[in-house]
């Protein structure tokens, strides 16, 4: 019986807004749709401390446009956690539990220090800067996803190739220094990467951003935060991916990626 | 402020008609002597002259713009009551069944001056506009359309037609993108017609749970108004009266024009869709042409109420304003809410949790008078009801004679050449360096999006299917109809055309279509030939909708597109929505697969006029294609339930360029060619692969299901060949007509994209 009430046990989700974030409710779907309890949860709420971070098992920053991304684009979200949650959001990866950003949501990981953070001291190491092609791109890309020890990425093959979404205008993955980028792909932290049709690694437009290393998603040291450019909360079911009039993709590239963390914070913890 | 300088009494009553047009002019009213006589009269028997806020409010209220008063006659005869019995409900925006529980709501309308003489700002105040028309209605919005005319042609005085084009899509993209709601479906049409007069129509699709549709009547005294969300400027000032006249030149007061800021609308969505869920609200309305003044008036109007509002309350971006231009802005990213007062508390504080400035501006009273205060001061005391009921026009119209001259061109020599041109000419190529711009799977609901097929070698598609609830497998299916070509040669028929391309790209994925929303644009209506222009139009509308039994619920009129002696022709942009019962059997226009067969449902025609074959030849000559709607029925319907049984790999109408355009387009985003005779279409071969029929398809069957798909269709489908691997073939019996590559049609169709 004991296995029993593991398994139901109720995996709550902070999915944390503010103004201009846009991707919360495909956010919210996606967790609900996992047999997870999501909750939208505005960032003055966590500030006014009415709500707190301990009391969640996922952590997920959707995507959108904070703050209306009129200054580089996640900065402001990041410096208003900084200034008043960073303890909180620490003690929150620390614990091991998962920490997810897609987008907007990635950008702001990087801003805050969490990922890449190959030297684990919290620096910014990396930035997000406009689309080589100096344009918004709203287009389905492949990846292949190099799983590491990410948590996320249970569910998929190594070295598997799949297809998600990408819609943004700043997403090209730059390192501070080549050390940084260096470490990164010596402990395999670039989890998920850019290729064209064949699974090889391509320029551009396979590559929509001009990404150093053709990074489009990359994870934490530990594999329990996950930043990415791609959005698959819009394809947890394959009726959403662009081509599924043409390919059965079975259950939908997006859904292992939620599937997966809710699992692994069913059985961890 | 001194008294004085609240408000200034305007001195009307005896002023003679030269006197009252002058007033009109200096204050920027935009009235006719004759409109200025009836307020005359009727401050007359108030016993005294107005005051500036009063002669703005009226202004506002009936210009043109707000009040349809050269076309209520028209739509009111022709296009208002049809299929009134499949309409849910009428507002802001227009509504039809889902389902049991769930209503659509949509609409589409212009924003054309204001993306004339600011076409960034224009344009994204455009979506901001739609997408609270949807709000409105208690509707959560699931889609932004829009439909652009762009000029080619620099004209004297006016910007250059890119400079526009850049902006225009600039500014839907950095709105729609961030407000979050996927901008799914569209159109673009360059022509010379529409310099500089560039328009641009914008639609949003909504759904809401039918118990939680919301009006704008104000029904009951005692209601607390409340409006949130952006603060009230000076922008957007006598909007609708610019709207409501020709643009002189193309250095116009770009005052008018609001600004937009999605960051304060994106969570004025969020929290107005809380308060409508809790039930706090009592009736809502969004303040857009003609602001407060037009809002406040007509939600008292509607529920025979009268009431109270004061100015001073209203929050404010300049301290400076003087009372009437707060009443009249037309600031964006504001909603009025009517509250019952024990729901006041808890509206506020849902405002205040999502960071939204909010204000308590007046209530409503039994009576039929409108009174405004500006610090104690009263500044306006009117009845309701004599501003919102302008005096309506039925302009004098006159047909224009046209003689039909028939053109016969030379019979073409090399059929492929004339197709690959066909495939990259500006109005038939990819669109997808400016529709990629454009966030399309935001809210992570697009089942069928604007492109389909092979990654990263997508082909168009005919419509858009959006998901709305990931619980249920029903969708709504999104499209529009316009040809601005065919309706400046006989807008009848233009009118007939667009019905007909709406119902046709609704099909096309597999939805049944349920209703239109219609953008009429047109020139300045004080013409006889442009309002002869525009009753042809909504009679070609009307016979179409009429035989089909689908409603329009929603839409504008935007007259006035003129600059000199340059017009746009006077045609509708429609907006169609449909129900596809399960998407999981929802139809793109790529090929599926190899040896299947190819079916035309329809016939070509001689009718060649304002086709792109002609449009191409720079020749003018014969009739535009004819749309008769009961054919129309019986194939789309037919094909329809062909569809819903499984018989149907893959479906594309046939629109610009005729059937060959129609069936390159099906390879685009497959790989996959095919084999064609083209025998027993008749006529000759450039009619039969050029022509534009109407209400016609080309049908991928799904393999071994042929015989089932002929049964649905009967003779409405012609049997034309099979794919194959790799190449475009077509054939006349035993004459080669033409052999292309399918990666030469990609690389024609994307000309201008990478």
């Amino acid at each position: 019986m004991e296995e029993g009430i593991r398994v139901n046990r109720e995996v709550k989700v902070a999915i944390i807004v503010m103004e201009g974030t846009n991707n919360e409710e495909e956010a919210y779907q996606s967790f609900k749709h996992s047999e997870a309890t999501p909750e939208i949860i505005h960032l003055k709420k966590l500030e006014d401390r009415k709500k707190k971070l301990s009391s969640y098992d996922i952590v997920c920053f959707p995507g959108g446009f904070s703050a209306g991304d009129y200054v580089r684009a996640g900065a402001v979200m990041a410096a208003r956690i900084k200034s008043n949650l960073m303890r909180d959001l620490e003690e929150f990866v620390e614990s091991g539990r998962p920490v997810i950003g897609s987008c907007n949501g990635f950008q702001t990981l990087v801003e805050l220090g969490l990922v890449p953070n190959v030297d684990g001291d919290g620096r910014l190491e990396a930035a997000l800067a406009p689309n080589m092609s100096n344009r918004f791109e709203a287009r389905t890309v492949y990846l292949k996803m190099n799983r590491g020890n990410s948590l996320f990425l249970n569910e998929f093959k190594e070295g598997e190739v799949i297809k998600l979404p990408i819609a943004h205008s700043e997403g090209r993955f730059i390192t501070r220094d080549k050390e940084v980028l260096g470490k990164i792909i010596k402990n395999r932290m670039n989890v998920v990467s850019y290729v064209d049709g064949s699974g090889k690694e391509s320029g551009y437009p396979w590559n929509p951003n001009g990404s150093e290393h053709n990074i489009a998603g990359i994870t934490n040291k530990n594999g329990n935060v996950l930043g990415l450019m791609p959005h698959p909360e819009r394809v947890f079911y394959k009726y959403t991916e662009s081509d599924w009039t043409r390919e059965n993709n079975g259950t939908g590239m997006g859904n292992r990626f939620f599937t997966s963390a809710v699992q692994f914070v069913r059985e961890k913890f | 402020m001194t008294k004085e300088e609240v408000s200034t009494i305007i001195s009307v009553i005896g002023k003679k008609r030269e006197e009252l047009a002058n007033i009109s002019k200096m204050l920027h009213l935009g009235l006719s002597a004759d409109e200025m006589s009836l307020i005359s009269s009727y401050f007359k028997n108030e016993g005294r002259d107005p005051t500036d806020v009063e002669v703005q409010a009226i202004a506002q209220a009936w210009s043109e713009h707000c009040s349809y008063k050269s076309s209520k006659i028209h739509l009111k005869k022709y296009i208002f009551g049809i299929g009134r019995e499949k309409v849910v409900a009428l507002g802001d925006a227009g509504l039809v069944s889902l389902d049991d529980d769930t209503a659509i709501a949509f609409k589409m309308e212009s924003h054309n001056h204001p993306s004339a003489i600011e076409p960034y700002g224009g344009a994204a105040t455009g979506v901001g506009g739609i997408l609270r028309d949807i709000l409105s209605m208690g509707a959560q919005p699931i889609a932004v359309t829009d439909f652009l005319y762009f000029g080619t042609k620099k004209i004297k005085g006016f910007p250059d037609p890119k400079f526009i084009e850049g902006g225009v899509v600039a500014g839907i993209r950095d709105y729609g993108n961030r407000v979050g709601i996927p901008t799914v479906s569209g159109g673009i049409v360059y022509s010379e017609m529409f310099s500089p007069n560039v328009l641009v129509n914008v639609g949003c699709v909504g759904v809401v749970d039918k118990k939680k549709i919301r009006s704008s009547a104000i029904t009951e005294p005692g209601i607390i108004l409340i409006v949130a969300g952006g603060k009230t400027g000076r922008d957007g000032i006598h909007g609708v009266n610019m709207a409501s006249a020709v643009i002189e030149s193309g250095e116009e007061d770009i005052t008018t024009v609001q600004l937009g800021s999605p960051i304060t609308k994106e969570p004025l969505i969020h929290a107005v869709l809380e308060a409508n869920d809790k039930n706090l609200l009592f009736a809502l309305k969004d303040l857009g042409g003609g602001g407060l003044s037009s809002v406040v008036g007509e939600m008292l109007e509607a529920g025979g109420m009268g009431g109270k509002v004061y100015l001073e309350k209203v929050p404010l971006k300049e301290a400076s304003m003087k009372p009437w231009e707060i009443w009249i802005s037309e600031s964006q990213e504001r909603m009025l809410l009517a509250v019952k007062k024990e729901n006041v508390n808890s509206v506020l504080r849902i405002m205040e949790d999502w960071d939204i400035t909010s204000s308590i501006i007046g209530e409503s009273e039994n009576g039929n008078r409108l009174r405004i205060f500006y610090n104690g001061a009263k500044v306006l005391d009117l009845e309701s009801q004599f501003m919102t009921s302008p005096k309506l026009y039925e302009r004098p119209s006159q047909l224009e004679e046209k003689r039909i001259v028939q053109y016969l061109p030379s019979y073409p020599n090399n059929f492929a050449k004339l197709l690959l041109g066909m495939i990259s000419d500006s109005n038939v190529r990819t669109r997808e360096q400016v529709v990629r711009q454009y966030d399309h799977t935001v809210r992570g609901s697009t089942v069928i999006g604007p492109f389909a097929g092979i990654v990263g070698n997508e082909g168009p598609t005919d419509a858009s299917v959006i998901r709305p609830n990931w619980n249920k497998v029903n969708g709504v299916a999104i499209s529009h109809g316009s040809n601005p070509f065919y309706s400046k040669i006989d807008p009848y028929s233009g009118g007939k055309a667009a019905v007909d391309e709406t119902v046709r790209n609704l099909i096309s994925v597999g939805a049944e279509p349920l209703g239109f929303s219609d953008c009429l644009n047109s020139g300045n209506p004080e013409k006889q030939k442009v309002m002869g222009e525009f009753i042809e139009m909504v009679k070609g509308m009307h016979d179409s909708a009429y035989s089909l039994d689908i409603p329009f619920v929603s839409g504008n009129v935007s007259f006035y597109n003129e600059a000199g002696r340059r017009r746009i022709p006077t045609f509708p942009t429609i907006l169609g929505v449909g129900k596809v019962e399960d998407i999981r059997g929802a139809i793109t226009p790529d090929f599926k697969g190899l040896g299947n067969d190819i079916y035309l449902v329809g016939l070509p025609t001689t009718d060649l006029a304002g086709s792109l074959y002609f449009r191409r030849l720079k020749k003018d000559g014969g009739r535009v294609p004819y749309s008769d709607p009961r054919t129309l029925k019986r194939r789309g319907w037919n094909l329809l339930n062909a569809m819903r049984s499984g018989t149907v790999n893959s479906a594309h109408d046939v629109s610009d360029g005729g059937i060959a355009t129609a069936i390159s387009e099906m390879t685009i985003g497959s790989e996959i060619g095919a084999a064609l005779d083209v025998s027993a279409l008749g006529l000759r071969t450039d009619f039969a692969l050029f022509s534009e029929p109407q209400s016609s398809w080309i049908v991928e069957v799904r393999l071994g299901r042929e015989k089932e798909f002929v049964k649905y269709m009967g003779e409405d489908a012609i049997f034309l060949g099979q794919t194959q691997r790799s190449a475009l073939a077509i054939s006349r019996g035993e004459d080669k007509v033409l052999v292309v590559d399918v990666d030469q049609i990609r690389k024609k169709w994307k000309k201008g994209y990478e």
